[in-house]
């Protein structure tokens, strides 16, 4: 079930009420969200819920057997059950086929000619992103850092939680069990600040980024014909896509959990106003970045063994993290590219003794994110490449408009949620609590303008960008 | 949830649905303002423009971006207006036909774009083309509303009708992108000399082929809105109609072709198939991309059409 669709616009009410008439028992409130969240999730594909249960109970029995664990030797080893179990079924559904089809190529380099291994694999929507919740619980247990949960309807609902299952953000356990594990209470402030986040979230998707997706679509799919002006727009408009298509994804997801009663981490701080890479991945997708420095660079050993192996560190973490979106070698060097420009930053801060960049780190920032994001969104490394060079040829003519009016009304809805993002950063007011500010009123007005803007606007689009992932 | 809460929640839906509402009638009537003066612009200018001249119109163009930029109307008559439009299939055309007026005697050419009737995806949608004319016109809200491809909100909210096209149209009102005055719909595609190695590199790997199976189905909806273009044509004795699909620059897949050629026979409409016309010429001048003429190609297109026109009524 998508967010942006009629059924979710029946599907949440529905649940909503139904859930505050259980207020007294969290326990059945726990349980209806967890029906909930099977039935959000099977309106996809419910084939694929035995492994959302499988993953849940596998880690529900480990989490508590790691606890039980007399000694590190008998913890690790429960530890390694759920990372096994969780790496393997990630590694069967999304990169068997890659892996097996670049031992092919490899091979084949060397003069060996190898059978087609490739299997008709359908990735599970969401996959990456329970696995990673579920992953975080056992290795937080196997370091003491929160208990097991011995309730199982409230841990499968941790897994499954549907604001956040399909695309996250990648909730901590401990974040959020406790409030699972807990009575929850609806106010003024969490209606207010959901019920805004939620129409913000919409607008980002449903107008901002749709919109800018028809153009990058017609230009990705046919640049070999494009010079490089038209290239670098598209490139522009694709990076504001995919920023406003998941943030509106994450806002849409942290809104609705307020409605429950919920309070998600947040996900995304403006990333585009960052002085450096590493602000950058501060602000951007901040629940995966937080989780690869917690649970990887911190294990691989962060700053801790000294300056060359930090470098080690950062570029495996990014090149892994790359990894995560998708099993392409485009993401592997998008991630490389970041891993790259992340150790230039270190070794330039600690050259030079300072601590950020002065204003030009914006420009420096965007250009490297940019450059990125042409691997991210090129359907393979030699369009990439392709891109790239028609690019920095600078063949700059005239730019390919298409139809005149996708393109006015994505760059004027650019405009706005380029203000709106403006005006909200520099309150110093997070977007997650922008809506107490507003009386009923107000806040009445404001969504009734977002859905005229909607109505006028929207742009249908298949769906979330992340989805994939 | 206590009472309070409960209260305040309903204050916010309440509102919501009461401003949004008023909002919305008062944007929707002021764009229908602004709408109605617009004549010019593929948002709604091009259609206000054939709604106020159709039945004033001996020779009418129906069909896609292919129709609009094939089909010279001035060859055939001074009094002539080609209403083809970019990504529209028969859903729209069919629809627009039907709003002519019976009795009028007129040359009514649709352009069939013969992939598109054995595409098993194509759903109607372009009809959504015509929807800045919901409420505003009876038989395209009527033909909307059987289509039943507009959102259920498009009755609560009626901007909805203008998505999409709201800029264009204030850009049309405020700076007209040509003199409508003058204007017949054909709007020829002209190569420049920068476009030219493009166009060549684009032709030499054309291959109109990809999806070519013997087992192609004419889609069930197509058909029906044909077949509603078909009772029209019995009703408008005094109209001659006239089934043309224009030339593709390299289209190896003629088995659609032939299925559709039959299909129209059995009709018992005139049809004629010229995709394959200058197939064989390979003069790259006829042409913008594969699907696609140039002035060139199109004037002599037009040309050829009308000869043959004058040929089949002797």
């Amino acid at each position: 079930m998508l967010f942006n669709s009629l059924e979710y616009l029946i599907f949440l009410p529905i649940v909503f009420i139904i859930y505050w008439l259980l207020k007294n028992s969290y326990k059945k409130q726990n349980i209806l969200l967890l029906i909930s969240s099977y039935v959000f999730y099977g309106w996809w594909d419910y084939r694929f819920l035995s492994l959302i249960i499988f993953s849940s109970f596998l880690d529900y029995y480990v989490g508590q057997k790691i606890e039980e664990a007399t000694g590190e030797k008998n913890k690790k080893r429960w530890l390694l059950v759920s990372l096994c179990s969780n790496l393997g079924l990630l590694g069967v559904f999304k990169y068997y086929n890659f892996f097996a089809d670049s031992f092919a190529s490899s091979m084949s380099t060397f003069g060996w000619e190898v059978n087609d291994l490739t299997l008709n694999i359908i990735l599970p929507v969401g996959i990456s992103f329970y696995t990673f919740q579920t992953l975080s619980y056992s290795i937080d247990i196997y370091r003491n850092q929160i208990k097991a949960s011995r309730d199982i309807v409230g841990f499968f609902t941790f897994v499954s939680l549907f604001p956040q299952l399909v695309a996250g953000p990648i909730e901590r356990a401990s974040n959020l069990i406790p409030q699972i594990e807990n009575k929850r209470n609806l106010n003024v402030t969490l209606i207010k600040t959901g019920v805004f986040q939620i129409f913000i979230g919409l607008f980002r998707k449903v107008a901002i980024a749709d919109n800018l997706g028809i153009y990058v679509d017609s230009v990705y799919g046919n640049y070999d014909i494009h010079n490089s002006s038209t290239l670098l727009i598209a490139t522009v408009f694709y990076a504001f896509q995919i920023y406003f298509d998941f943030s509106g994804y994450s806002d849409i997801a942290i809104g609705s959990a307020k409605l429950f009663g919920f309070n998600f981490n947040r996900n995304f701080n403006f990333p585009y106003f960052s002085k450096t890479l590493t602000e950058f991945w501060r602000r951007w997708h901040m629940s995966l970045s937080f989780w690869l420095r917690d649970y990887l660079y911190i294990s691989l050993g962060g700053n801790r063994k000294g300056i060359v192996i930090t470098y080690r560190n950062l570029l495996l973490t990014m090149l892994i993290g790359g990894l995560w979106h998708g099993s392409s070698w485009n993401f592997v060097i998008w991630g490389g590219i970041h891993g790259l420009f992340l150790s230039l930053e270190k070794y330039t801060f600690s050259a030079l003794k300072i601590k950020t960049f002065n204003a030009f780190g914006y420009i420096y920032t965007f250009i490297v994110v940019l450059i990125s994001w042409i691997f991210f969104r090129a359907p393979d490394l030699q369009s990439a490449s392709t891109i790239i060079t028609e690019i920095f040829s600078f063949n700059y003519g005239s730019l390919f408009i298409g139809n005149i009016n996708s393109f006015i009304n994505a760059l004027l809805l650019l405009s706005i949620g380029f203000l709106i993002d403006l005006k909200i950063f520099r309150s110093d007011i997070p977007l997650e609590d922008y809506g107490v500010r507003y009386s009923t009123v107000r806040l009445s007005v404001i969504v009734s303008v977002i859905i005229l803007m909607l109505c006028l606007f929207y742009s249908t689009a298949e769906n979330f960008i992340y989805f994939q992932f | 949830m206590n009472s309070e809460i409960l209260k305040k929640l309903l204050k916010i839906v309440a509102l919501t649905l009461l401003i949004s509402y008023g909002l919305d009638k008062l944007l929707f009537f002021s764009l229908n303002k602004i709408s109605d003066k617009v004549m010019t612009g593929q948002a709604i200018g091009k259609l206000n423009h054939f709604l106020s001249l159709k039945d004033n119109t001996a020779f009418l163009v129906f069909g896609n971006s292919r129709a609009n930029r094939h089909i010279d109307v001035n060859i055939f008559s001074d009094n002539g207006y080609n209403m083809g439009v970019d990504g529209v299939g028969i859903a729209y055309n069919s629809t627009l036909i039907n709003t002519l007026e019976e009795d009028k005697k007129q040359l009514v050419l649709v352009h069939i774009d013969t992939k598109n009737f054995f595409d098993a995806d194509y759903d109607g949608s372009d009809i959504r083309g015509l929807k800045t004319k919901y409420q505003r016109d009876d038989k395209i809200t009527q033909a909307l509303d059987n289509s039943d491809r507009l959102s259920l909100f498009q009755k609560f909210y009626y901007c909805m009708n203008y998505n999409g096209n709201a800029i264009g149209i204030i850009k049309n009102y405020f700076k007209p992108s040509y003199d409508y005055t003058t204007y017949n719909g054909y709007d020829p595609l002209s190569v420049s000399s920068s476009q030219k190695t493009m166009r060549d590199l684009v032709l030499s790997k054309a291959n109109i082929n990809k999806d070519c199976t013997d087992k192609c189905e004419v889609n069930p909806l197509a058909l029906d809105y044909l077949k509603s273009i078909k009772s029209f044509t019995e009703t408008s004795p005094n109209k001659t109609f006239l089934f043309v699909t224009s030339p593709m620059y390299n289209d190896d897949c003629n088995s659609d072709n032939v299925k559709f050629s039959a299909l129209m026979k059995d009709l018992g409409l005139t049809y004629w198939d010229y995709t394959n016309l200058y197939k064989n010429k390979k003069d790259n001048s006829y042409w913008k991309d594969p699907t696609h003429m140039s002035k060139k190609g199109a004037e002599a297109f037009s040309l050829y059409l009308l000869k043959k026109y004058k040929a089949s009524k002797n």
